[in-house]
């Protein structure tokens, strides 16, 4: 079958903003990872907060400014939740084994899950985009949803964040300096423990914000949580534990896989991003980045 | 303790427990107990609980009268959306508490085991109300088992009608990749194909059941340029299909046809930020056609629910009234008696007009209606529009057909 550019190019433009939301996810579960070695199975019932919070919000506030309430709110909220959670239940348990941390966050997910249903029921919700929103927009011959470029827009500005956040602010470079040796952290003097919770809380966020942004462009329901838990580790691993660029890195290639896959074998688009994944474990078992862990 | 006064209260004990077994067939008149498997739990809830509400509706009238002698009661059992759990309840449903009927169930896997593992084997009646697989009726068909429900191959075969008469030949086919999708994509097809055979499938794409973002593969159909696509989705994917349709803007360049696309249950939570012109099937719209019959029923339900009511209250309503009727033109509780009843069965449909559970093969007939998707000012979210209603003989695979299918 003969594909003209323009295919191709839309083909990667939406790709590439599909891995933009798989970036701003995974990059908070790895720097959950990396900082507090905590493997939370439940990042991606915290995405699913994100994205039911985006919903109410948008109920309340119909029209434009709803949805931009939403996207600053739910990471709030979904924040807040993992205020609390740190706060209550996970402070106590970072020094337990990587495999008591795993159940505890898988009995999280869970539990987040029975209540986002107690609270927003079964249904399947649904946010809209802003109209200013609606409908394609052509880039070099490139036929893209709007939104998809909006998208585009929002993840290098998450990961210039980011990385300043990390490198440039003080508790930034703590939370970095704690990833490596967090022993010598406390050492020095530093109240680990706030750290910590400030890591977990930035890293949920993201997960919110994550819920936000991908609300518009899909079915809100439960079980949205296991679907991207699942993509985000392995991106999570393919990248190197802990590393924001890996994070990254490993999204680009989960996403464009994924729609080059689409374009080129439809009928087993599926396999294309695991294949992707199962290749580099062979090759790289450490992921490509460096490793933290 | 002797051992003559132990064998006394062992025989004591069979005789209370004979005469308790001997109760119920003792009494004159008993209440007709269903018992229904269903998902009452995650995102197919929605849909299990609609039906049970269509049920309770129509018991309500019915137990006025009485059906008889007695009532019907029902009890139901959540099946989580998992066959094992979904066959242990059917079974601790037959075995404890000693229902006449079995009915329900979305899940078309926990459908089929309860058919062929409980229904066929416990010789119990089973009615199926919303799973659409078409093997329930046809390739494992049985004695035992009916459905209330319209399957792939009357909706393949419905698209199919409809879709003949639109002047699209170059077909692109999308969809879950799971049993439902490839069921519905191969019936839609098959009938297509013979209907017009000019048509021709230029390419088929198969996402995972689930699959998050569908933008990739719309942007990808459009480039291969269609004329038309028939989208085999359903469930949460439905919605993602309905939303990457109108950002990409694919509505608006290619129509598409998709089962269920005309659905409130679809169309209502996307608001007016549905896709406007997609075709779709569906045996059961609230505000068409637009008789008293349909109105009454609407409003009692809606009072009632605070909902209007969807298909699949719709096909557990009618599953209610042939419950009734059966077992009163059976004149007796007896299983056998009952199915015998059933068969060719026919019962007032709730729009207006009457259904049939078709003899040869325990498949309801009911017509099913085409339309497109249409924004209009008296709902604040899209209706079906030019809707053309296909009889239940347009859409139903022949007798011969179904039967051919056991034969395998």
């Amino acid at each position: 079958m003969a594909f003209d550019l323009s295919a191709i190019g839309s083909q990667f433009f939406v790709g590439l903003s599909r891995s933009m939301i798989l970036f701003i996810v995974c990059s908070g579960l790895s720097f959950v990872l990396g900082v507090l070695r905590v493997p939370n199975i439940a990042h991606g019932s915290l995405y699913m907060i994100g994205a039911f919070a985006a919903y109410t919000i948008t109920k309340l506030f119909p029209g434009p400014e709803g949805f931009w309430l939403a996207l600053v709110l739910s990471p709030l909220i979904v924040a807040l939740v993992s205020f609390v959670a740190e706060r209550v239940l996970f402070c106590h348990l970072y020094q337990r084994e990587h495999l008591m941390l795993l159940l505890f966050t898988f009995a999280l997910m869970l539990i987040l899950g029975d209540l986002v249903k107690m609270i927003w029921g079964a249904e399947y919700r649904s946010v809209m985009a802003p109209d200013s929103f609606s409908g394609p927009v052509t880039i070099f011959g490139a036929s893209i949803p709007r939104y998809n470029v909006f998208l585009l827009i929002i993840g290098p500005l998450v990961a210039i964040g980011l990385w300043l956040f990390t490198n440039k602010t003080k508790i930034g470079k703590i939370a970095r300096a704690a990833a490596v040796d967090r022993e010598m952290v406390g050492a020095v003097g530093i109240n680990v423990s706030w750290v910590f919770a400030f890591a977990f809380v930035l890293g949920c966020f993201l997960a919110g914000l994550g819920g936000a942004l991908v609300a518009p462009t899909v079915s809100i329901t439960l079980g949205m949580d296991h679907n991207l838990i699942i993509e985000a580790f392995l991106i999570v691993t393919i990248g190197g534990l802990g590393n924001m660029w890996g994070a990254m890195v490993g999204s680009l290639i989960f996403g464009l896989t994924q729609s080059f896959g689409v374009l080129f074998w439809p009928q087993y688009a599926i396999v294309f991003p695991y294949t992707a994944v199962v290749i580099i474990l062979i090759w790289r078992p450490k992921g490509l980045l460096k490793s933290v862990w | 303790m002797s051992k003559r006064r132990f064998s006394g209260i062992v025989l004591l004990g069979l005789v209370v427990a004979f005469t308790l077994t001997m109760l119920p067939a003792l009494s004159e008149a008993r209440n007709i107990k269903v018992g229904v498997i269903d998902c009452y739990s995650g995102p197919a809830a929605v849909f299990g609980n609609d039906a049970l509400n269509g049920f309770k509706l129509a018991l309500e009238e019915i137990n006025k009268k009485g059906v008889l002698g007695g009532k019907i009661d029902f009890t139901t059992r959540d099946t989580k959306f998992k066959v094992d759990i979904g066959l242990n309840m059917a079974k601790e449903l037959v075995m404890r508490e000693n229902v006449d009927v079995l009915a329900g169930t979305i899940n078309s896997g926990v459908a089929l085991a309860v058919s062929q593992e409980v229904a066929k084997r416990e010789k119990v009646p089973l009615i199926v109300w919303i799973s659409k697989s078409e093997k329930i009726t046809g390739e494992l068909g049985n004695r035992y088992t009916f459905s209330t429900a319209e399957n792939t191959a009357m909706a393949g075969k419905a698209g199919a009608v409809g879709l003949a008469k639109k002047p699209y030949v170059k077909y692109w086919i999308a969809g879950d990749d799971y049993e439902y999708g490839h069921a519905i994509a191969d019936a839609v097809w098959k009938n297509l194909k013979a209907l017009k055979p000019d048509v021709q499938k230029i390419g088929e794409s198969w996402w995972k059941i689930g699959e998050p973002d569908l933008v990739p593969y719309l942007t990808s159909i459009m480039a291969a340029k269609p004329d038309a696509v028939i989208f085999a989705t359903g469930g949460a994917s439905m919605t993602n299909c309905m939303k990457a349709l109108k950002t990409t803007g694919f509505a608006a360049k290619i129509p598409s046809w998709i089962h269920t696309a005309i659905d409130h249950a679809v169309l209502k939570p996307l608001g007016a930020g549905a896709p406007e012109g997609v075709m779709g099937t569906i045996q059961y719209l609230f505000y068409y056609p637009d008789t008293p019959q349909n109105k009454a029923f609407v409003k009692a339900f809606q009072d009632r629910y605070g909902a209007p009511p969807g298909f699949p209250a719709f096909n557990a309503y009618i599953t209610a009234e042939l419950i009734a009727a059966a077992f009163t033109k059976a004149g007796s509780l007896d299983k056998e008696k009952f199915i015998d009843a059933m068969e060719g069965l026919k019962v007032k449909n709730p729009v207006g007009g009457l259904v049939e559970m078709r003899a040869c093969d325990h498949q309801i007939i009911y017509p099913m209606y085409f339309g497109t998707t249409k924004k209009v000012p008296q709902y604040d979210f899209l209706i079906a529009s030019d809707i053309m209603t296909l009889t239940g003989n347009e859409i139903l695979p022949t007798c011969e057909e179904v039967l051919e299918t056991r034969k395998k």
